[in-house]
């Protein structure tokens, strides 16, 4: 029974010689049924049931449909519309299979912009967890689902990034930045250690998750009443964002009070009524854009005890180009016209300031990004400008190009770039004790493997790190 | 169930679908059916305001769609063979018109090529 802990206990310390060899033919004599750790125990369990006597293989099964042009019946009952995607998308922060690991502290306000705790794993407070769920900063690529508690590593970057942050809220500021980097480099979980400090230093945060979701024409839109040039808005979006935003802040909300009335709003607000009964407000999707003005007006005023505010965004490419949306003309609607893309992109061009500090944050993603050449240039030329490059010496546009976008450049004039790496040998190698120690690698944590999957990984991208070590073999 | 033009669909059908179940209407025109009631691309029949439904119907029933479409073809059939030309004969033969092969594989035309063409 001690085999677990034992496990753990050793791999931790990192013991030499004697111990280590005796832990490792312990572990290997396992026999191969009695794995510590398995993600998978319902399906398992499944298979294990004893089958129905009923066709005898499934190549005659298929071969019998084809014939007879009929649904085979396979058993069991299908899944109901949206349960299967629900399935694919469902978050699992937590694994009782994995073993506790001992030494893991949460994470408090100000231990994201400590340089000392570079490189250290820790743990997201339990309130936290829950505000990140409801914005839905975790995502389901991510491989929470084979830890204990959702925990994660400390990058220097991180610090970085929240230094600068801190920095800019003492200069009541908002720091405008795009995190760029690689496939899997950790931009989305960057994104997440921001908003995890923002929650912590109770910040309010609009989060919009993934970007793709306004612009490939799968919500609702609609002309924003007497807007000129025309804008969209996007109500049944708006209004789940809204309720995102009032459940994860509902304690700072309700702290605070309306100091404009707003003629507009469908129910009453009188002024010096609670945030929390405006954000309330928001029953149906048509009032639902007037109301996130009006909130983000009142967040937006200076002063009057309102906290900082952290914007952000995660799929930066898929609003810097045209959106599948149409007008009524029938012409393309550019994704800077929709109001919410816009609210945002005016931020983050600064066009709209946060006066009471906060920031706006854009993360680039790989997986599935538009081809933006304008995005590119822009991106590459903020790279330059922090490289110390001359005014003269930036990167131009091709001289013949047709698809650059002005708008697009033009939002992203002054914003700070930050490009992710991989992470560092020191920080790797603690990243590799944390999975040893929750059982999930069964290995011995030295020198040589800490290089070999850092390297393998290329330079110790995190994601590959990951599917180096821990995704080799689907249980 | 969603009433639109007189025909019944459930709910978790695509709008665009719908549309396209009418005759004579194909992607372009219901791309811009929808887009001029700033209906997404993606959404489905149950999730339209009954004004839009509306709407809807009544643009659809200005258009010239269904019956009034077939009519327009078989008219044009009609005046092919009554002015007998070869086109309009190869249609009431119920052959193929533009010059195939008819050993084989004229399943196509001997289910369309009709005077009275009703597809």
């Amino acid at each position: 029974m001690s085999a677990p802990n034992c496990l753990r206990g050793c791999l931790v310390q990192r013991p030499a010689g004697g111990a280590a060899a005796t832990l490792l033919r312990h572990s290997t004599v396992m026999p191969a049924t009695a794995a510590h750790f398995s993600t998978s125990t319902p399906l398992h369990g499944n298979m294990m049931k004893p089958q129905k006597p009923g066709p005898k293989s499934k190549v005659l099964l298929v071969a019998k449909q084809w014939k007879k042009g009929k649904v085979a019946d396979r058993g069991g009952k299908s899944p109901l519309p949206g349960e299967r995607k629900a399935f694919r998308k469902r978050i699992l922060l937590s694994n009782n299979n994995a073993l506790p690991v001992e030494g893991l502290t949460y994470i408090g306000p100000g231990d994201l912009l400590d340089h000392k705790n570079v490189g250290k794993v820790m743990s997201i407070p339990d309130a936290a967890v829950d505000q990140l769920r409801t914005a839905e900063v975790f995502k389901p690529t991510q491989t929470w689902s084979i830890f204990r508690k959702p925990s994660m590593l400390v990058r220097s970057e991180t610090v970085d990034l929240l230094n600068r942050m801190h920095t800019a809220l003492g200069k009541e500021k908002a720091l405008r930045l795009v995190i760029a980097g690689d496939r899997i480099t950790g931009k989305s979980m960057l994104l997440l250690q921001a908003i995890t400090h923002a929650y912590l230093n109770d910040y309010i945060v609009i989060h919009i998750p993934e970007a793709q979701e306004l612009s490939i024409g799968a919500t609702e839109y609609a002309p924003v009443p007497h807007s000129d040039p025309v804008q969209f808005m996007q109500p049944n979006y708006v209004l789940k964002l809204i309720q995102a935003i009032r459940k994860a802040n509902e304690k700072l909300l309700a702290k605070m009070t309306t100091i404009y009335s707003h003629p507009d709003l469908p129910q009453n607000i009188p002024v010096s009524s609670p945030l929390l009964a405006l954000a309330n407000s928001a029953k149906e999707p048509e009032s639902a854009w007037i109301v996130f003005r009006a909130l983000f007006q009142e967040l937006t005023v200076k002063g009057h005890g309102r906290p900082p505010i952290l914007f952000s965004l995660d799929g930066l490419a898929h609003i810097m180009k045209m959106s599948e949306y149409r007008t009524a003309a029938f012409e393309p609607i550019h994704s800077h016209d929709l109001a919410l893309v816009r609210l945002f992109t005016d931020c983050l061009s600064g066009a709209v300031s946060l006066p009471n500090g906060g920031a706006v944050l854009a993360a680039m993603t790989r997986g599935n990004a538009p081809r933006v050449p304008s995005l590119d240039l822009a991106l590459s030329r903020r790279a330059a400008e922090q490289a110390g490059r001359h005014k003269n010496q930036l990167p131009q546009r091709p001289a013949f190009a047709k698809d650059y976008d002005d708008r697009v450049e033009a939002v992203l004039q002054t914003v700070e770039l930050l490009q992710l790496q991989g992470v560092s040998k020191p920080e790797a190698r603690s990243l590799m004790e944390y999975w040893a120690a929750s059982g999930v690698l069964r290995s011995l944590i030295d020198e040589a493997t800490v290089s070999e999957k850092w390297t393998l990984a290329g330079n110790g991208i995190v994601g590959e790190m990951e599917r180096a070590a821990l995704l080799t073999s689907r249980f | 169930m969603v009433f639109i033009l007189g025909v019944n669909f459930h709910e978790q059908k695509l709008v665009k679908k719908a549309l396209e179940t009418f005759y004579a209407l194909g992607p372009q025109i219901s791309a811009r059916v929808m887009a001029k009631h700033y209906i997404h691309p993606r959404a489905k029949m149950g999730t339209l305001p009954p004004k839009t439904v509306t709407a809807l119907t009544a643009e659809l029933s200005s258009m010239t769609i269904e019956s009034e479409a077939r009519k327009i073809v078989q008219d044009n059939i009609k005046r092919l063979r009554d002015m007998g030309t070869y086109r309009g004969r190869r249609h009431a033969m119920g052959l193929p018109v533009r010059g195939q092969n008819t050993r084989t594989q004229i399943a196509t035309a001997k289910r369309l090529n009709k005077v009275e063409r009703a597809g």
